[in-house]
């Protein structure tokens, strides 16, 4: 008689893959859409509302891209920290430190934009891996837990963006933020500024030196068996460094183009917890630094898709939810795909 | 003589075109809103009206007031294409995404019901053919207009009572952020409770938002542990009057009657009704007249201290009310010779702050602990 048997796979055919998803995704969108109908809700009048307002107007449509470009960022520093076996819990923070460095180039440094643009940008990289640094070397020298240290120091870096934007910077004319800085990364389309294809364009040179430079290859191997990385002679810890220093960059980045790019101004709550959120986008990835970009797009449509749900009268709790949902589902879903059935021979 | 406490600052911009008081307001202001040309008239059955919260309407405070509003514009206008309403927009991109989709779906006038700045005016910018209002907003644009509440009278009230009843001197407050709404508040209750006790100081704690029950429960908790025997705040709900009424202090608050949470503790709220403003200004969209305006509701119309606490003493409750009285006559307190919380004199004997001085107050008064000035 035959047995089945449940097997691991590696890695899943990206058929499969994507099958998984689009099913977890219709499994979700039809169990939320259930529930709304229990409650006296037309579920498919308001997935016509999501998508009609998502992608048929101007407005949607660079709604969605200013949502997606520090989601990338931070999406992409989680996955890169991910490559080396890391946890970078502190995208959050480092995002701050990002806007902050920006900010005091854009607050206090006069001159031209085509100078203090390309300032900010490197002070936004540097606030970001600065804010990594102490976890990093805690990590690489005494084996400190970095999801402790990376996510406490958020805290630190959330309220010293708060205490400068309502006290010592604070713009009295404006509310609990700092004066506008006059530096500003030009609009290309409506409200969407050049941080969209930059942030596009670091997710695939990452990409690309992850998959095909030596550097990616050693990081990729001290990730999967850090013990035969040692053995095969590969620098562990100077690797371990360079990645998770290039992480809190990254995420320092995303502060700097939402800074420069979106608000315009250095305010506590800036974030929008796009640091925590970049957790979910690179899970969703599964770490890959392309795979990012995509997952970011579909993170950044779920959460536009609840700004549209709850004008159209749903409470953001009933929003959340269906979120937490399509996320929940999702994981579960990419999990299974890496499972198959097998039947032994008689 | 006109009363600027009673007169809408609508009423007072008709006024300024006729030449009566445009003494009283910086010109430009009210240029600048006169210049519009008024969206043109609509039908009730086409208008849509959009309105954008900071908290969640449950809080039984701001929110739950400005909801009020929604409510009398839904009964006063039954026959109105759409009223959207989203609650809990954080100060971020977030909430130029909410806007913005309002917008999308055809909004006509829209309500920000808290201050959401520069976020509400790249809406603005770009939505020229729709009219927006900024609560504690502090521009005009020509599809731009701003409303609040004097709220500094019936605060000096409160701070009156809080003289009367305080018998440390020590009184405390829970405040949201360092904005000019927070100065106003904290200045005028100490300048009232300083009528009583000149010795009375305010320390003031900053907790980063206008709706955290758990931190403001917290620093209601700390400033008691400092020695504050009378609780003042400027929260969207009842935090801090829970743990006034568990360590026996007094309390006041804002937004509406919750003594129900601290029957024993309650002295009295800032008590606030949005809802004429409200169906006025949608009258005003709705037949073509509305222009952008800057409105301070007045003491007595839009703004006034609630009914005194059980526990208060009648003779307190009468002592604060001659105050009231006297204010709703015509009496302004806020008159120099007022110093700053360095010593500094910013108010000098015989003058009289205007209403845009106490509106934009950035300054701490001698005595107020806990803000930079």
């Amino acid at each position: 008689m035959a047995a089945f048997r449940v097997q691991r796979i590696p890695s899943a055919s990206s058929g499969v893959a994507f099958a998984a998803r689009a099913a977890a995704i219709l499994l979700a969108l039809a169990v939320a859409g259930l529930v709304l109908a229990a409650t006296g809700a037309d579920p498919l009048d308001l997935g016509f509302q999501v998508i009609s307002a998502s992608f048929s107007s101007s407005f949607g449509l660079e709604d969605l891209a200013l949502l997606v470009t520090p989601l990338i960022l931070t999406g992409l520093s989680v996955a890169v920290a991910q490559q080396i076996g890391a946890w970078n819990i502190g995208a959050e923070g480092q995002f701050y430190a990002g806007a902050f460095g920006a900010a005091v180039v854009g607050l206090f440094v006069p001159g031209p934009p085509a100078v203090i643009l390309p300032a900010m940008f490197a002070a936004g990289l540097l606030g970001g891996a600065l804010w990594i640094l102490i976890p990093t070397l805690a990590r690489a020298y005494a084996n400190v837990n970095e999801l402790i240290t990376t996510l406490l120091l958020n805290f630190v870096a959330i309220l010293l963006v708060f205490y400068v934007s309502t006290s010592v910077w604070r713009d009295r004319a404006a509310n609990s933020a700092t004066p506008r800085m006059s530096a500003e990364i030009p609009e290309f389309w409506g409200s969407v500024h050049w941080g969209l294809p930059i942030a596009v364009l670091v997710a695939v040179l990452v990409g690309l030196c992850l998959a095909f430079s030596r550097w990616g290859y050693e990081v990729r191997l001290v990730g999967s068996n850090p013990s035969a990385a040692k053995y095969a002679g590969i620098p562990v810890r100077r690797h371990l460094i360079a990645v998770m220093l290039l992480s809190g960059a990254i995420a320092g980045l995303a502060g700097m183009l939402e800074v420069a790019g979106t608000v315009h101004r250095l305010q506590g709550g800036i974030s929008n917890n796009y640091g925590y959120l970049g957790i979910m986008v690179a899970v969703l990835a599964r770490s890959s630094a392309i795979g990012v970009i995509f997952s970011a797009a579909l993170m950044a449509f779920i959460l536009n898709s609840g700004i549209i749900l709850q004008t159209q009268g749903l409470t953001t709790s009933a929003v959340l939810a269906i979120t937490g949902l399509i996320l929940f589902l999702t994981a579960i879903g990419d999990e299974l795909a890496h499972y198959r059935i097998t039947r032994d021979a008689a | 003589m006109i009363d600027l406490r009673t007169l809408s600052r609508r009423g007072f911009l008709n006024m300024s075109a006729v030449g009566a008081a445009s003494l009283m307001l910086p010109a430009g202001l009210a240029r600048q809103a006169l210049a519009a040309t008024p969206l043109p008239a609509m039908a009730e059955e086409d208008a849509v009206i959009g309105f954008g919260h900071v908290g969640p309407i449950s809080d039984e405070g701001w929110t739950w007031s400005h909801h009020q509003g929604l409510l009398a514009v839904k009964e006063a206008y039954p026959k109105l294409k759409k009223i959207l309403e989203v609650e809990n927009i954080p100060y971020s991109a977030d909430a130029t995404r909410t806007y913005r989709q309002f917008v999308s779906e055809g909004a006509n006038l829209i309500f920000d019901t808290s201050s959401n700045g520069d976020f509400l005016h790249e809406v603005v910018k770009r939505a020229t053919d729709v009219a927006f209002l900024e609560c504690n907003g502090h521009i005009t644009m020509d599809n731009l207009g701003w409303y609040y509440l004097a709220h500094w009278y019936p605060t000096y009230v409160l701070g009156v009572a809080a003289g009367h009843l305080s018998k440390t001197g020590k009184l405390g407050y829970v405040a949201s952020f360092p904005v000019a709404s927070v100065y106003a508040s904290t200045n005028a209750f100490l300048m009232g409770a300083r009528t009583v006790n000149p010795q009375a100081t305010l320390q003031t704690i900053v907790i980063n938002s206008w709706f955290d029950p758990q931190a403001a429960t917290q620093a209601g908790t700390a400033l008691i542990d400092n020695g504050c025997d009378f609780l003042f705040g400027i929260m969207d709900e009842a935090g801090y009057l829970q743990v006034a009424e568990k360590r026996g202090v007094w309390a006041a608050m804002w937004n509406t009657d919750i003594r129900r949470y601290g029957p024993n503790s309650y002295v009295s709220s800032v008590i606030i009704d949005f809802k004429k403003f409200y169906v006025d200004q949608v009258a005003k969209r709705l037949a073509g007249t509305w222009t952008p305006s800057e409105t301070l509701l007045a003491m007595g119309a839009g703004v006034d201290r609630d009914a005194w606490g059980e526990k208060v003493p009648a003779d307190v409750g009468k002592a604060a009310d001659a105050v009231r009285d006297k204010i709703i006559a015509g009496w302004s307190p806020f008159e120099g010779e007022i110093k700053d919380a360095t010593g500094t004199v910013r108010v000098a004997a015989g003058q009289k702050m205007t209403e845009l001085e106490l509106y934009n107050w950035d300054w701490s008064v001698e005595g107020v602990s806990g803000l930079t000035t």
